[in-house]
Order: structure tokens, then C-alpha cells, then sequence
């Protein structure tokens, strides 16, 4: 039984294929982490789930939540979803929030576009904003976003996300602008909270605090795919394994292992393997796609490590 | 500027600064908010010293201070054994200390080409250009044509390479790096911790490193400061805060950073 499925899900700006036929399945109360860097496509993935692609942009393939369908549906279907089954909490919580409205109002509004009551909706405010641990939530309701800090706000935003009690949270790199003892109580916030959630960050030891399975995207593909465990002790995809060395840090005087060269510009990767460009050990081969291959673990790599 | 061996390149003595909120009331004046409150500390020649501490604890406040930027409320700062604070002909600071900030994307002029940014701190000094400019670029592992682009044709890695060449221009003693790694991607932060480890070493350059995260602190600096509430609450050998963390702020800051060793 699954919760979200998605199949072949690509992107595209006009000619730029920027996020391409990426599949991938959430089971209810699964935690789920999209992990990449900047320049991968982990938002846009995101993005196109919640109908939320800028302009000039569109989504094809298929996504299907809960028997709805979310892409190719008309925007006042989507907004029946937006929100209600699916809601997500951004990265920077002073420009997801409206800075002229209190921050109750910004919660209850939620509730009332999808059809409840107002007095109903202001007294769940209240529970709403005790339950994402915001002291004193009557005094916060009628705060301004510019009068809580970083953290608060963030919660704020847990809370229009939790509002309508969605089937699937998403949330991209919500802790990133936090400090590091307030992004650890959020993310123990959010792991107490979220129904079932697509987690997406380019901190892999976030993840790894945070998600049963990972997805790895470069260069607007999945990768390599698997259970957190696994794929984080034994990464097949030498993207991921550059990744994983990157992210420890050596004793001092040492030099840490890098990734050569930089993600390129969306359009710039090259043909064939993503990766081919940066990857020590890419061969001829390498200059055909490799399909992402495996059952459980999957990887898409012609020299994948072991 | 010739300085006898061991004596410290910074040293601050019960350094505070008190900011006041603007005025809310007619009759009272603005809240005041002590952001340090009496810091000492004393960086030796050649050191790697690292500033720990997050939003809100003052070390923003006293990077400024250190700098140059701003003035204490009270305390003294001395540079290479000459005090700073009160004084106005600042150049020798400004030839002899340099600073990397954060967002490379906003410390560097997007309508400047890289050659005039670079070229810059030589140029206020009214230093001598010549051919520094494709030096530096050389050195932080640019290629000479980048001179000619502007900053929004690079990456972000790319772009801190030319922040870190426009602070080494002036020749600098000490190297200020104010969280110059934490907005960039894993796989492009250790290039340039590679990066600063090189020039620290091939100049003999003092370091100021400024940073949320105390195992990149680890990594990079010998000693550490810790600071909570405009104070420093715990500093010493890095390896000793980070094995026997003795303040319970330390000590939450440490269990606070999720790290991929401790999770699997």
C-alpha cells in the first residue's frame, strides 16, 4: 500500500530538461529524505508535487497521493489538495510567512479555505500552536512574523503545514537557517509530527537523524536509491560515495576529500552519466545513461563501489 | 611591522559593547542590549584560532570590533602590540588583517569584474597593482581569464576563491574568515578548507575562524572560544573542548550538531 507514487516524473523550463524521469514511492508514516546539492533538482521535485512550479516551468508523469492525481489536474483541484492532503514547510520562514498578517490569522487561514468555520478554526489555532511547542500560543497568535525569531517561525510554519491533519508533509531544508540546538528540536518536532514525510536537505547527517529511506539526486536524477542504513554504509553510486566523504571531517593538518569541480549550471551536465564529468573513475562507458538498477538499493552507475 | 617572537598578534582585554534599541516611549530611552559582555582573548602569531557560537551570542559583535568595524563600549583591542581602539589611522589594519565573509554572493560587488574586486583592497591603499591580480587568481586555483567575468558568472565555491584572493592582496598577517564555509555544498567546503590550509601555510598567516560548527572548528583550529550571551563561556585546545567539554552550553552545542558518525 503506498501512500504517494510517483513514475516518471520530469521537468522542464522550455528546451531544459531540469529534473528527469524520477520515480519513487512513500509508504504511509514513511520518512523519506531527498538528498543533493544545489543545482540538483530536489526542490523542483518537490515543487511539481505541490503544484507550485514557477512559471515557464511544467512538470509531466505522473504523481499520484491517496488515489489523487497531482500532475496535469487543473489548479482548482490542486488547491483542494494544497494544503489539506499535502502541505509543506519552506526553508526560509520570514518569506514563506506574510509579514502584514498576525501569525494566528496565517493559521486559521489555512483551515478556513478548506471550509471550516472561523471560531473553529481560531481555536485550533490555538492547540495547533501549543502543539508545535510555542510558548504562550495566545500572545504568538497575535504576533507578527518579524516579532518571533528564527526558530518560532519556523514553527509557525509546522503548524500551517500540520493544520488540516495532511497525509503527506513536505519539507525543504527546514532547519537550514537555524541555529544548531534550535534545528535539533525542530527536527525532533518533526519527526514527532509528520504523518508521512519527504524530507529534503543537503545535510546528509540530518538525514540520517531523520529518514528510514533515501533517494539521491544529481544532476536532476535519482541516482541511487535504499534504505538510510545502507545506502549511507555501503553507497554504490560514486556520487554518493563522494558525498558521504565529504561530509567527514578529517583530523586537523589532514586534507579532506573532495568532489573535483562543481555542480554545472542547469543544461551544462554532460550527456550519459551525470556524474561522468566529476567521477574518478568514469570510463568510455560512462558515456551511455546507466538506468537506475536494483531491487531494494538501487543505483544508477556502470562501476558502482562495493 | 616587526613584532618580538610570542607576542600575541590580537590581544583583547574586557571588551563590551552596548547597543540601544531605538526609542519606543517619549519619556525613556531605548532598551539596552549588552552584546559582549567583557571578552578577553589572545590570538599568538601563526595561530588557528576558532570562534564558536550561534545567533544572538556576540561573536558577530566582536568580529566586528576585532576588525575594526566598530568601536567598544569599553575594553582595549591591541594589534600586533599597538592599540586599536580610539585610533583613527587604521591602515596598518587594514593592510595587515583581512576578512572572508559568509555570502559570497552579497560580499562581492555583482557590477565589479573580478580583476577590480581583487584589485581592490591595493587600490584603496593606493598600493601598487602590476600583475597581482592574475597572481592571486593563480594562487586560489582560477584561471586568468576569470578576471575579466563578474561574480554572477561563478559558482559558489568559485566565488569564495575570489573573496579569499581579494583578502590575500594587501599581503595580510591575519586571515578572518567569518563562516566562509557555511553556505556552500559539502562537496565544495572541503575544497576550500584545502584551499585556506594552503595559503594559511605557504604565507604564515594568523587565523580568525568564525563558525556555527564546532567540528569544522575542530578540523581547521588548534584553539577554540566558546561564546553564549555575549561572553565566552569555555575556550582552549580544541581537541580538549571537544573530548571534555566543560560549560553545559559546550556541551549542548556538541550534542546539538547530528553527525554521520555518531547515527550509524
Amino acid at each position: 500500500m503506498k501512500l504517494l507514487s510517483v513514475e516518471g516524473l520530469s521537468v522542464r523550463a522550455g528546451e531544459l530538461e531540469l529534473v528527469r524521469e524520477v520515480s519513487f514511492a512513500i509508504a504511509p508514516g514513511e520518512r523519506v529524505g531527498l538528498i543533493g546539492e544545489s543545482g540538483s533538482g530536489k526542490s523542483l521535485t518537490a515543487l511539481s508535487l505541490m503544484g507550485l512550479l514557477p512559471e515557464g516551468v511544467s512538470a509531466s508523469g505522473t504523481a499520484v497521493l491517496g488515489g489523487h492525481r497531482l500532475l496535469g489536474v487543473p489548479e482548482k483541484r490542486l488547491k483542494g489538495l494544497r494544503g489539506r492532503t499535502v502541505s509543506m514547510v519552506f526553508q526560509e520562514p520570514m518569506t514563506a510567512l506574510n509579514p502584514l498578517m498576525r501569525v494566528g490569522a496565517q493559521v486559521s487561514e489555512v483551515m478556513t479555505l478548506h471550509g471550516r468555520d472561523r471560531a473553529a478554526a481560531r481555536a485550533r489555532t490555538l492547540d495547533l500552536l501549543d502543539r508545535v511547542r510555542l510558548p504562550h500560543p495566545a500572545q504568538i497568535a497575535r504576533a507578527y512574523p518579524h516579532q518571533l525569531s528564527g526558530g518560532q517561525r519556523q514553527r509557525v510554519m509546522l503548524a500551517i503545514a500540520l493544520a488540516n491533519e495532511p497525509d503527506l508533509l513536505i519539507c525543504d531544508e527546514p532547519t537550514t537557517a537555524l541555529d544548531v540546538t534550535v534545528q535539533k528540536q525542530m527536527l525532533e518536532l518533526i519527526a514527532e509530527v509528520a504523518p508521512a514525510l519527504l524530507f529534503i536537505t543537503h545535510d546528509l547527517a540530518v538525514v540520517a537523524s531523520m529518514c528510514e529511506r533515501v533517494l539521491v539526486m544529481y544532476g536532476g536524477r535519482v541516482v541511487e536509491s535504499g534504505p538510510m542504513r545502507e545506502v549511507f554504509t555501503r553507497p554504490r553510486h560514486r556520487y554518493t560515495e563522494g558525498l558521504l566523504d565529504a561530509s567527514r571531517l578529517t583530523p586537523r593538518g589532514t586534507r579532506l576529500p573532495t568532489i573535483k569541480g562543481s555542480v554545472p549550471s542547469a543544461g551544462a551536465f554532460p550527456e550519459g552519466c551525470v556524474f561522468r564529468n566529476r567521477c574518478p573513475h568514469a570510463g568510455p562507458r560512462c558515456e551511455t545513461e546507466p538506468a537506475l538498477t536494483g531491487e531494494a538499493h538501487g543505483y544508477a552507475c556502470w562501476h558502482p563501489g562495493d | 611591522m616587526a613584532m618580538p617572537a610570542g607576542t600575541p598578534v590580537i590581544e583583547a582585554r574586557d571588551l563590551t559593547r552596548v547597543y540601544r534599541r531605538p526609542r519606543t516611549s517619549l519619556t525613556r530611552p531605548g532598551e539596552a542590549v549588552h552584546a559582549l559582555k567583557g571578552v578577553s582573548l589572545s590570538v599568538a602569531r601563526g595561530e588557528r584560532y576558532g570562534i564558536v557560537g550561534e545567533s544572538g551570542s556576540g561573536k558577530s559583535t566582536l568580529l566586528r570590533l576585532l576588525c575594526g568595524l566598530d568601536r567598544p563600549t569599553s575594553g582595549s583591542i591591541r594589534f600586533a602590540g599597538q592599540e586599536i581602539v580610539g585610533r583613527r589611522d587604521l591602515r596598518f589594519l587594514r593592510n595587515d588583517l583581512q576578512i572572508v565573509f559568509q555570502d559570497p554572493m552579497s560580499s562581492l560587488d555583482p557590477r565589479m569584474r573580478v580583476r577590480d574586486i581583487v584589485a581592490e583592497p591595493l587600490v584603496a591603499q593606493r598600493l601598487p597593482v602590476g600583475t597581482r591580480v592574475a597572481e592571486l587568481l593563480d594562487e586560489v586555483g582560477l584561471p586568468a581569464a576569470a578576471a575579466e567575468r563578474y561574480p554572477h558568472q561563478f559558482s559558489g565555491g568559485q566565488r569564495q576563491r575570489i573573496a579569499i584572493a581579494r583578502a590575500l592582496a594587501p599581503a595580510p598577517k591575519v586571515l578572518v574568515a567569518d563562516e566562509a564555509v557555511s553556505a556552500l555544498d559539502v562537496s565544495v567546503r572541503g575544497q576550500i578548507l584545502n584551499l585556506l590550509a594552503d595559503l594559511i601555510d605557504a604565507h604564515g598567516l594568523t587565523l580568525v575562524f568564525v563558525s556555527h560548527d564546532l567540528s569544522v572548528v575542530r578540523h581547521v583550529c588548534e584553539s577554540v572560544a566558546v561564546m553564549s550571551e555575549g561572553e565566552i563561556v569555555e575556550s582552549g585546545a580544541v581537541d580538549e573542548v571537544w573530548a571534555e567539554p566543560k560549560h553545559p552550553y559546550t556541551r549542548t552545542l556538541l550534542r546539538a550538531v547530528p553527525t554521520l558518525e555518531g547515527l550509524l
